[in-house]
Formats: structure tokens, sequence, C-alpha cells
């Protein structure tokens, strides 16, 4: 009984690193709607009484400035753009987490032990069920490109995507898709030709969907749409069956953290049975954990689509993706290729 | 008594330990050496291919030089070991045309890497980085300048891979250590057992068995069987010797006996008082000689059997060679001869000694003489320095001995070929022995024209301090 005594106070102890009953303030920038993570970050606060959790939600690209910029720094930096969170950990800030958890945790989801991936979330495309009346809705990227190029009529300027100039993550997703074929370009020409509209983030192009303003959209984060299709029946989340890319949401600790105990519990509590759980049973992002059971799961989400999982990976080559001139270089190529078919029409 | 210093198997295993701490210390300074150099260039050689990587992926366009970084050589600089990647493209005049770190190169190496690829290490934000630089020869339609192409990584893999090498190093060497250890041991075993059998042999003999050891032996135990040997032959020949005294000691007091009970024997026969007188007096005399024999047995016998535990001391020749001679001077057996003291030299002249057994050797010396030559003679003794020894010696004009017999005068019961006296022939053996116990030395000469001279050549003690 004694022993209990000392070790619930050992426990409080090391929380409460103000003297006072005061809660260890936690700050978590986080490219990651609050909306989707909520029941994780109840979760946590359950689990965590002494820790006050300030989670604030932006946009990829204000994160990976506020690394830097902010002062005091963040606790934890959690965001999808995986090029930006691994160059900041190259240039060296984060620190090391050497729990348990973190040393058990699938090494292809994490790098130097510094940047974890805890989700687990495929790329999508989806439609609007009026597309399906007109057309077979696409299921490859070849099916999407011969759309494109066939019913230009019926789909001109109702296709949408991401905007790679204004986001993190759409830029990745171009990059690691133009890795794979050269064809690739062929595609953004078809998407120019038929004006695709060019949206920052996934929430916009949903909503142009619901709205009826789009028909197609191509390369939404399929946990964001999951959750969109469950409420807006109209609109249908299709998984490539060619090959579906995967992007990891990814967490480190700043290496400046205010409150390092807090931040190593947060991360600890997202690599965790509890916390994966959570993910898998009560949000859509998906459990990179193999031993939780539940209807978002990596391991479940292979079952469904097989072998054709393309996870963007968590080293040192996506470091690339950031140079600016390999950045330039792309984005200069972008344009042409999606300007292409208006020059000719000229 | 045997002394036990060690077993040899804990000579053995000290010398090994020495061999492996000095050796040993030597060899793994050497060997961490070599395993730091053995990561250097396996991680050096990833530099390398990430720097040619990223040369290939140089192109003009129009009067600049374009780089698109290949992924693979992000992947081939982060390694294994995931560590943090550094690269940069320098054009001709220094200026950077793409990185992806703030890692300043200084001037002097851009100039070396001009020259040659070469590698560097710096410290950057307390991170240590392993840098690469080389010259590419980028030929553009309009410029034909070089660039540099600097690369470069953290050295965390290099300390591991280092550790590692150095690990299975020390557990090569620690292997080899024990191994070394085991075949010492059974070296050891196969060279002792020779040792073994000689021991079981050595136990395994009877207590009288004197025989010379009849045993193979490899040429190291060849002295010490020899010694053996050497040892058993002596005993054998003391044994002998020891025997034969014995022998002759019970002939020796047999005959006297004999002559006692012969002449008790005849005068039981007769009733006269005046033959028991005469035969009472016969047998006085016989067995006052017997007992003088019986005297000078155990004296030598106790001689043979002293131990070396009595003291010696510092003894004046002079004063107890004066006092013995007064002290025969005097008895009655001295009456009808002439004993003599030389001029004795002045000063004291000192040795290493026992009193008792030189008094004993002086008084055997004087008997002899008495004894052995006829009434009437003179007998002188003497003293003087010679360098370092002392000369004792005692002359007499007797009829002297032969040539042929003196070497035997030293053996018990030896009379010199004389069977006229009463002596024992134990006289000069006793001498002989004391005459050893006290490292001098005996010499027999002849004295012309009749006589023999018996000189002690003692050995002069120390000065005292």
């Amino acid at each position: 009984m004694q022993r209990v005594w000392v070790l619930a106070l050992l426990a409080w102890g090391s929380l409460a690193s103000i003297p006072s009953q005061a809660a260890t303030p936690l700050v978590v920038e986080a490219a990651l709607d609050r909306q989707i993570v909520a029941p994780l970050l109840a979760a946590f606060e359950q689990a965590h009484p002494g820790i006050e959790l300030s989670y604030r939600d932006r946009s990829t690209l204000e994160v990976d400035r506020l690394v830097v910029a902010a002062d005091p720094p963040p606790d934890v930096v959690i965001s999808s753009a995986m090029p930006w969170q691994m160059n900041r950990i190259n240039q060296g800030y984060a620190q090391r987490l050497d729990s348990e958890l973190a040393n058990e945790w699938p090494e292809w989801a994490k790098w130097r032990n510094e940047v974890f991936g805890f989700t687990f979330e495929p790329i999508v495309m989806a439609y609007r069920l009026d597309l399906a009346r007109h057309m077979l809705p696409p299921q490859t990227h070849a099916d999407l490109q011969r759309l494109l190029d066939t019913q230009s009529d019926t789909l001109q300027g109702r296709v949408t995507t991401y905007s790679p100039s204004e986001s993190g993550i759409g830029y990745t997703l171009f990059q690691q898709d133009a890795r794979y074929t050269d064809r690739f370009w062929d595609l953004v020409t078809a998407l120019g030709a038929n004006d695709t509209n060019l949206e920052p983030n996934t929430r916009k192009m949903l909503e142009g969907l619901s709205e009826e303003r789009y028909w197609l959209g191509y390369n939404l984060l399929g946990s964001y749409a999951m959750v969109w299709a469950q409420e807006h029946p109209e609109v249908v989340v299709q998984v490539p069956q060619d090959y579906a890319l995967v992007v990891m949401r990814t967490g480190f600790i700043h290496r400046d953290a205010p409150h390092p105990r807090a931040a190593q519990a947060f991360m600890n509590f997202l690599l965790s049975r509890d916390g994966q759980r959570v993910l898998a049973a009560q949000t859509p992002l998906f459990s990179v954990r193999s031993d939780i059971i539940g209807p978002y799961t990596a391991q479940r989400l292979r079952d469904q689509v097989g072998d054709r999982l393309y996870p963007i990976p968590l080293n040192a080559s996506v470091l690339a993706f950031v140079d600016p001139q390999r950045r330039r270089a792309f984005m200069a190529r972008w344009e042409r290729e999606f300007e292409r078919s208006h020059e000719g029409s000229h | 008594m045997t002394q036990v210093a060690g077993t040899l198997k804990a000579h053995l295993a000290v010398w090994l330990l020495v061999m492996v701490t000095g050796l040993g210390t030597l060899l793994l300074m050497e060997a961490y050496r070599s395993s730091q150099r053995a990561a250097e260039r396996a991680y050096d050689s990833q530099l390398a291919a990430a720097a040619l990587t990223v040369a290939d992926a140089v192109q003009w366009e129009g009067r600049v030089p374009i780089v698109r970084i290949p992924l693979a050589a992000l992947q081939i600089l982060a390694t294994s070991h995931q560590e943090r990647v550094f690269y940069t493209v320098l054009d001709h005049d220094g200026r950077r045309i793409s990185d992806n770190l703030d890692i300043v190169i200084p001037k002097a190496d851009q100039a070396a890497a001009a020259t040659a690829p070469i590698w560097r290490n710096t410290t950057q934000a307390g991170t240590r980085w392993r840098l690469h630089g080389r010259e590419y020869d980028s030929a553009g339609w309009d410029i034909q300048d070089p660039v540099q192409i600097w690369v470069g990584h953290t050295t965390e893999g290099r300390r591991v891979l280092t550790h590692e090498l150095f690990e299975r190093a020390i557990l090569r060497f620690v292997a080899m250590v024990l191994l070394a250890a085991i075949l010492m041991l059974l070296a050891m075993r196969v060279a002792l057992k020779p040792m073994r059998q000689l021991r079981h042999r050595l136990r395994m003999r009877q207590a009288d068995d004197m025989r010379p050891l009849n045993i193979k032996v490899p040429e190291e135990l060849r002295e010490m069987v020899e010694a053996l040997d050497t040892l058993f032959s002596r005993q054998r020949k003391s044994r002998e010797n020891l025997l034969r005294f014995t022998a002759d000691a019970s002939h020796q007091l047999k005959t006297p006996l004999a002559g006692l009970q012969s002449t008790s024997e005849l005068a039981l026969q007769s009733r006269d008082p005046d033959v028991w007188y005469r035969a009472l007096s016969d047998v006085h005399d016989g067995a006052k000689r017997t007992s003088r024999l019986a005297g000078q047995l155990l004296s030598l016998a106790r001689l043979r059997h002293m131990e070396e535990a009595d003291e010696f001391q510092p003894i004046n020749l002079c004063a107890l060679l004066r006092d013995s001679v007064l002290e025969w001077a005097q008895r009655e057996m001295a009456v009808r001869h002439d004993l003599g003291l030389a001029e004795l030299p002045r000063e004291p002249m000192i040795v290493q000694g026992q009193a008792w057994a030189l008094r004993e050797l002086l008084g055997n010396l004087i008997d002899n003489a008495l004894r052995y030559t006829p009434p009437g003679s003179e007998i002188t003794l003497g003293l003087y320095a010679n360098g370092d020894w002392l000369v004792l010696y005692i002359d007499d004009n007797g009829p002297g001995v032969a040539q042929e017999v003196r070497h035997r005068l030293l053996q018990p019961f030896e009379r010199g070929g004389r069977q006229d006296t009463h002596g024992s022939g134990l006289g000069l053996a006793i001498v002989d022995n004391i005459v050893q116990r006290h490292a001098a030395t005996l010499k027999i000469k002849e004295r012309l024209p009749h006589g023999l001279r018996i000189e002690v050549h003692f050995q002069k003690a120390e000065e005292q301090v």
C-alpha cells in the first residue's frame, strides 16, 4: 500500500514541473484538423489531467514557418507535409525520443527516433454521384486521364485538385506521382485542358463537391474524404486501384521545447496502444500499429486495397522535394504542362 | 625443508597476464585505430558516391548551372544509420547555387577541393560533420566553368561502426587469450608428464634402494636425474662406510674383550692371589684401553652426526695450543717423551672454530705422536702464519710412515701398518673429521732423516670489527 502511494507521488512529481498545483502547459502546432483529431485530444487530456493542452490548427506551410519563427517555440510539431518536417529534422530542430514505445515503433514510420509517422492516410479520388450517371467513374490514374481527355465537355471546370504552390502536401503528392511515371505530365496537361480548379486543402475540394461546383476531385486526403462521404451521401470516395499514395502525419518534439516532459508524454500517447486505438476507432486517420483492431487501421486498409499502397517514405530522399532549385524546376514544369493546351489553342 | 614457491601454472598464468596486458594494450590501441580507419573508409566512400550522384544532376541552363538534387544522393548520404545530411553546389566564384544547410566551407578548403577530392571534419552548432568536396567539370554551351560539389553528414554512424568493429576485435583478442591459456595448460600437462613419472618412481622406491634411476627423461630433466643419481651413489657410499665402520668397531672391541675373557678365565682356574692380582691388573689395563677405544668411537660417531648447530667462535690458537701442550706434558704417558712447544708468535692467532673440537684435535695429534714413537723421541708443536693461513704443526723424530700407507692413515682403524701399539687407529680419523668441519686442510709430510710432520692449515679469521 505504501509503495502505491510512493509511486503515485513520484508520478505526480514528474508531471508537475511547476511546484504549485498549476497544470503544465503544452503547445502543439499542428497541420491536422481539430475536428478530426478531437477524440484523440480528449483521450490525452483524460489520461494526463496534469497537462493543459493548447492545440493550434494551422496550414502545413504556416506550421513549418513557426518551427523557426515562434517564440517561445512550440513543444510538439505535427504536419502532413513530410518533406518540410524532414527538412526541419535535418536542420536539427528536433530532439530524440527514446522511450520504449518509440524504440518499438516500426522502422518505416520513423526517422532518427526524432520524427514519427503516427497515421496512415491513403490519397484518394472523390466524385459526385452525378458523374456516375454520365460515365464510368475512374478507378485508376489511367482512367482519370482518359476521362479528362474524352469527357472534356462534361468535366470542363468541374475537376479539382491540390494547388502545388499553395499546399505543401499537394506539392509533395505531385512530386511523388511524377517519380513513378512521366505519363503524370500528360495527366497535368489534361487537368489544365479541363480548367481544373486548384484548391489549397482537401476541405475546400470536398465542400466544392457537395456544393455541386465540382464533380471530380483528384489527390484528396482519404481521411477527410471518408468522414465527409459518411455525412454527404452524394460524395463517393475511390481509392485508386493501380496505386494509392499514403501520407503519414508526422510529429516531433521541438529541440527547444519549453515543456519537454509534457511533450514526451504527448508523443508517447500518440504512439501508445491507447492513442492508436482512439485513432483507429474514432478518427479516420488510420492507426499505424498492427496490433490495433478498428475500422481505420493500416492493416485493414492493406487488406482492402492490397499491395497497391505506396507510402511516401519517411527518409532522407524526400528532402529533395524541398530543395529550392528542384522545387522551382518542378513548379516551372507544372505551369508549363498545365498551360500547354491553352498555348496550343491560342 | 622444501619451500613451495607457487605452482608452475601460477607462474605461467602471471607471465601470460603480463604479456596480455602489455601486448594487449598495444594490440587493442592498434585495433581501435584500425576500426576507426575502417569505419571512416566505409562512410567516406558513401560520401564520394553521393557526390558523384549529385554531379550527375548538374546541368547548364543557359549561363546558370542547375542542380536537380537526386533523391538517391540524399539516401546515400543519410546511410542506413539515418545521418543528418548536407549538400551544396558552388559555382566557379564560390557562390552557392544550391544548398540545404548553412555549413560554411572555408575558402582554403574550396581551393584544396579544386585540385583533388578532399575530406574534412567540422563542427557546426555542437554537431560533428564529415564533409567531402570535389570539383566537377561541366561544360555548358555558354560557360565551361567547373562547379564544386560538397556533401556531408553527421558522424554518429562512424562512431557506432567503430565501436562495433572494436568490440569484435576485443572479442577476438579475448578468445585468443583464452585459447592460448587453454593450450598452455594442455602443453604443460604434456610437458610435465616426465616429471610426474619421476615423482611416481621416487615415491614407489624402497627405502634402501640406492640404485641409479633408470628412466627416460627429456633433456631438461637430465641434470636433475643425474643429480639424483649422484645423491643416491653418495648415500650408498656413506651407508657402506657406516656399515664398514660398525663392523670394524665391533671387531676392534671384540679383540680386547676376548683378551679380558681369556685372562679372567685363566685367573679363575688358579687359587693363587698373586695370579689373581696380576690378572686383575691386566684386566684393568685392558678395560682402560677398551674404554678409551669406546670413547674414541663415540667421539667419532658424535663428530659425524653432529649437526651444524654449534656456533663457531673466534678462538686464539696460541692460547689453546699452549694450554693443551702444558696439560699433556704433565700426563704420565708423556714422561718418557720430549714433548715441547716451538716459539709461538706474539700476536694472537685467531680462527673461527669450536673450542672443544680443536682441543680434541690437538689431543689426538699429541696422543698419536706419543703412541707411535719410541720413548725418548722428540715431539714438537708449533704455529705460524702463512699469508691468509695459520699452520699448526706437530713434528716427531720417530720412525715415520711408509709412503705407500700414508694416504690410508686417515681411515678409521688404520695404524700405519703397525701392530705394536695399543692405539685404536681412530685418532687421525677424528682429526681429519674435525679438520673438515673447520674447512681446514691436513697435510702429512715426511721428515728427514726420519720422522713425521702433520700440518693443519686453518683459514685466518676475519679481523674483528
